[in-house]
């Protein structure tokens, strides 16, 4: 099951898009999740979601956007059979279906292509408090820490006798919790030891903090970003004037 | 008896093989430790003995059955894995239920839970805590829960995977004490370790290890000559061994433990004069 997370965490990649600015490829990617609201027809969902695809393929991240599809499968399956068991038809689940996995595609576009450390520069370019924007980046960036973990004590249960997919619906979300706490309390005791570690290394003594990174603006991001707000506008157009 | 025969092994994440042509047989009664460099394919190894990784190619064959066709649950029944930080594995709300749940797991009836467990606790020195939360104790506390964890239920096969990280002098000595216990018994101890102090004192059989393939898989005494060998798997003679190395030329053999070193030297010293 953890292959599916990989579908979520950065991996350095050499890529046209991984070059991008950051704050761009947030943009593209928010702009996606946008279209991704408003869009109401199949024919529409449909072309963001190549346009998310190609993405993926330019990014060379195909493979685990991919994976966030098939993660997001079940929660779409559930989407679309609570649809249709509260009354809605069937067209109406199915684009209800379509906008989830197009939200949660588009929102991997940033994360799949973006480091930590750029996620950090993008936070900060909006003014937002470092206390926050530190607190962020860190569960981000912990994410594999947290995976690699889950796969121990796994491994750990699984070696004293126990077996996750045996018994019931009930039996097995039980079977879960020798997994989970071990978990919550590593991550809890990690989180004590990296505020000491970062105590002891001066976090929060200057107030203003100096970068060793800083963004700007290339060609390529501004056409990147040309071409974004213009597939945003013709798209919207056709939708709302045209009735396409 | 475990039997690991031409076993090639790859993360699916990863392109090259972490285990190249693996072709071991342990048999009941030995203590074995598998040394080598980090990297070098240990935990990778000991994870294929209870079936929680699954060769690619060849096989490994716990009591003649393939892992391959059976469940961790049922392969661990036989071969008991403690791993290397006891916070992977402690859960339960007391000492008690975590040294309980494997046995439940395993079906075991409730008498023989409790006698069990109570011999397990008391033998490690922790019934007293029997009632304490688990996450109480301190480091050295809850590695030995998590092998009264395992030994509760009495596995022909103790994996231990670096058992005296964090252990003070007096802890290393009780676990010494309690492999060989278990070798008197009849069970085979398997240890992943870096500390070649430790395990010199064992005098195991040695597997070493480099880049995923068996480099020698002798005894202890013998594996100490090999220089070229021990060398290529990142692992260094204990200081013990170091010192006789530089006496040989004044000894007829090597002293295997600190009496026959003490009346060794003793010796040398008299000749001296």
């Amino acid at each position: 099951m953890f292959w599916i997370a990989e579908g979520l965490i950065y991996r350095r990649q050499d890529s046209v898009f991984h070059t991008i600015d950051p704050r761009i490829k947030l943009l593209i990617s928010m702009m996606l999740f946008f279209l991704s609201l408003v869009s109401s027809t199949i024919v529409e969902f449909s072309i963001i979601l190549v346009l998310i695809f190609f993405i993926g393929a330019l990014s060379k991240t195909l493979k685990r956007m991919v994976r966030t599809f098939v993660f997001s499968l079940s929660f779409l399956a559930m989407i679309f059979v609570i649809n249709i068991l509260v009354g809605y038809d069937i067209m109406f689940s199915i684009i209800i279906s379509l906008r989830f996995i197009s939200v949660v595609s588009s929102t991997s576009i940033f994360f799949l292509t973006s480091s930590p450390d750029e996620l950090e520069l993008v936070m900060k370019s909006f003014y937002l408090p470092y206390d926050l924007i530190f607190a962020f980046v860190t569960a981000v960036r912990f994410v594999p820490v947290i995976m690699l973990d889950a796969i121990q004590i796994l491994d750990s249960q699984r070696s004293r006798g126990l077996e996750i997919e045996k018994g019931n619906f009930i039996k097995r979300i039980k079977n879960y919790i020798p997994v989970l706490i071990p978990l919550i309390v590593q991550a809890i005791i990690r989180s004590e030891e990296l505020a000491e570690a970062m105590e002891s290394r001066a976090y929060g003594f200057s107030k203003k903090k100096t970068s060793y990174y800083s963004l700007h603006l290339r060609k390529r991001d501004y056409f990147a970003a040309t071409v974004a707000i213009c597939f945003m506008i013709v798209f919207i157009y056709a939708i709302y004037f045209l009735h396409i | 008896m475990i039997e690991v025969k031409q076993l090639y092994f790859k993360y699916p994440t990863m392109k090259d093989y972490v285990l190249k042509n693996i072709n071991i047989k342990i048999e009941l009664g030995q203590i074995v430790a598998i040394m080598g460099s980090n990297g070098s394919g240990k935990t990778t190894l000991i994870k294929h003995f209870n079936g929680l990784l699954k060769p690619n190619e060849g096989y490994v064959k716990v009591f003649g059955k393939d892992t391959q066709d059976e469940s961790v649950a049922a392969l661990s029944r036989k071969v008991g894995l403690v791993f290397q930080n006891p916070d992977h594995q402690i859960f339960s709300d007391t000492v008690w239920n975590e040294v309980t749940f494997a046995l439940k797991n395993f079906g075991f009836e409730e008498e023989v839970i409790k006698k069990r467990v109570k011999w397990a606790l008391e033998f490690f020195n922790l019934i007293q805590y029997k009632d304490t939360s688990p996450l109480l104790l301190s480091g050295g506390e809850k590695k030995r829960l998590c092998l009264a964890s395992i030994l509760a239920w009495d596995p022909d096969y103790i994996v231990l995977d670096e058992p005296t990280v964090g252990q003070d002098f007096l802890q290393k000595e009780k676990l010494r004490e309690v492999i060989k216990m278990l070798i008197t018994r009849n069970k085979t101890v398997i240890i992943v370790s870096h500390d070649i102090e430790f395990i010199w004192l064992l005098q195991p059989r040695i597997i070493l290890l480099s880049n995923g393939e068996v480099v020698k898989d002798d005894v202890c005494a013998n594996v100490f000559k090999d220089d070229a060998s021990i060398d290529k798997c990142g692992v260094i003679k204990p200081q013990f061994v170091e010192l006789f190395d530089h006496l040989a030329p004044l000894l007829p053999h090597p002293p295997l433990d600190v009496l026959e070193a003490r009346s060794t030297f003793l010796k040398l010293m008299k000749k001296g004069g």
